[in-house]
């Protein structure tokens, strides 16, 4: 009888607990960068991007809104939107992946971790391994680190006369400070 | 009792184990991530892709600090086929400078060959198509002045002969990624008329412009306009302005062919001013070449 409460008890602590761990963020920063050098810089920010993670097993998952990228040039943000994102039909882009053998007990100081996961974009998925950094202060978490995607992988099409222009490789530059999730 | 307890705690324990189930959980999380009341930005696809339909002013506005020039030719008539070249000798061209001076306003200077005219213009976006607004709003006014009319040839001219004043209110929707549609109620003031043509003295008149693009693929779209002019006299030579053509974007360019029955591309004169009949084969080619710096 003692033990089955006791068992109990601890059953409940550990699920409340797994569940009070989780950290996100709202305003998390998604930047890429697309420029080829002598050409018009083709680049944006989206301030706007959300991220929940879950600190006891390091799954993670990240989600931008399209439109929410914000460029220099407001034509160039209308085309961004228009004519190859298809902003209208696919508005956001999602991300689902995990931060290998991510404990929030012996993060202190800096530290890199793997992050391997699924970003889909226009319906089409791609997998994705990086490393990051993951640093904690404060009772926050700071995920940086940045990866590169093409345009293929996502079947985004680049009429041949600005294909000189749009960098091959396309840098993904990513800058989230996480709070806990109360 | 002993077997109710037993019952609960293997219930709870199977609960509290739920959450290691590591896919479900990815999927928990982002059904997690809906619930975040993301400030969500969705894009509302613009209406047109350039700032005119084809002669008649779109919605669009240039955005603030983006600078346009607009490149544009109207030929003669097709009507006279390979002894002009379909119209190609005889080319009125029009330069264009735009500017995005405040937020949803732009300014624009501009020189026409078609009576020597120099235009101002600007245009004010006044709403944007969204989820509460359900059409784009933007108000438009030019002024043109006629520098062609010599004083030597016309002794009692005045300098205010020389101007003549649009302002249109120009209200567009885009019904699908496809087809956008505008409306555009439209006052013209000309101080002066020449009554060979206009036959009565219409100084003020009113016209209803109407518009609308169906892209035909992601950078291609076919473009007409039309506007009724009210009050003309019936007997007056001028006819109502029908442009039809194409929007070809690529990049920072939109290259615009199209077929008019007007050799004007100002607002005053290509609205209230057209000599070309559609059904006697008087139409003209023309281009816009809009380029973004």
């Amino acid at each position: 009888m003692k033990t089955t409460n006791i068992l109990i008890i601890f059953c409940f602590l550990l699920s409340l607990q797994l569940h009070a761990q989780k950290y996100f963020t709202r305003s998390g920063i998604t930047q890429f960068e697309a420029s080829e050098k002598t050409f018009e810089p083709i680049e944006a920010l989206n301030i706007t991007t959300t991220v929940i993670l879950d600190a006891n097993n390091g799954n993670i998952v990240s989600q931008v809104f399209m439109a929410g990228f914000q460029f220099k040039n407001a034509l160039m943000q209308e085309h961004f939107n228009e004519n190859y994102m298809d902003s209208y039909q696919y508005p956001k882009a999602t991300f689902k992946g995990k931060l290998d053998n991510f404990s929030i007990v012996s993060l202190n100081a800096n530290n890199s971790y793997d992050l391997n996961g699924v970003l889909t974009v226009k319906g089409f998925e791609k997998n994705i391994q990086t490393t990051v950094d993951v640093k904690v202060e404060n009772d926050q978490i700071f995920i940086s680190g940045s990866f590169f995607v093409s345009a293929k992988d996502f079947n985004i099409k680049i009429p041949s006369i600005v294909r000189d222009k749009i960098a091959n490789q396309i840098q993904i530059n990513i800058d989230y400070e996480l709070i806990e999730k109360k | 009792m002993y077997y109710y307890s037993i019952k609960k705690s293997f219930l709870i324990s199977i609960l509290s184990v739920i959450p290691f189930l590591g896919q479900a959980q990815e999927d928990d999380l982002l059904k997690e991530l809906d619930n975040l009341n993301q400030n969500e930005t969705r894009f509302e696809l613009p209406a047109f892709k350039a700032l005119q339909i084809g002669n008649l002013q779109s919605t669009k506005v240039v955005d603030k600090g983006d600078l346009y020039m607009v490149v544009a030719h109207r030929f003669g008539t097709i009507k006279n086929g390979i002894d002009d070249f379909f119209g190609l000798d005889q080319a009125n061209t029009k330069i264009q400078l735009l500017y995005g001076l405040l937020p949803n306003l732009q300014v624009g200077i501009s020189r026409d060959s078609y009576e020597k005219t120099y235009s101002g213009t600007a245009k004010y976006k006044l709403f944007k198509q969204s989820d509460r607004v359900p059409f784009n709003v933007s108000l438009y006014g030019s002024a043109d002045m006629n520098s062609q009319l010599k004083k030597s040839v016309y002794p009692g001219l005045k300098t205010s002969d020389r101007f003549s004043y649009t302002a249109q209110i120009l209200a567009s929707r885009s019904f699908s990624e496809k087809l956008s549609l505008e409306v555009a109620p439209i006052f013209v003031r000309h101080n002066l008329q020449d009554l060979n043509f206009t036959k009565t003295l219409t100084h003020n008149q009113l016209l209803f412009g109407m518009g609308g693009r169906y892209k035909l693929s992601k950078r291609l779209s076919l473009n007409m306009d039309y506007a009724y002019n009210f009050s003309k006299n019936k007997n007056s030579l001028y006819k109502n302005p029908l442009t039809i053509g194409v929007d070809i974007e690529t990049g920072g360019h939109v290259f615009q062919l199209l077929f008019t029955n007007s050799r004007s591309s100002n607002d005053s004169s290509f609205l209230t001013e057209t000599t070309g009949d559609w059904s006697k084969g008087e139409i003209s080619f023309g281009f816009n070449i809009v380029r973004v710096f």
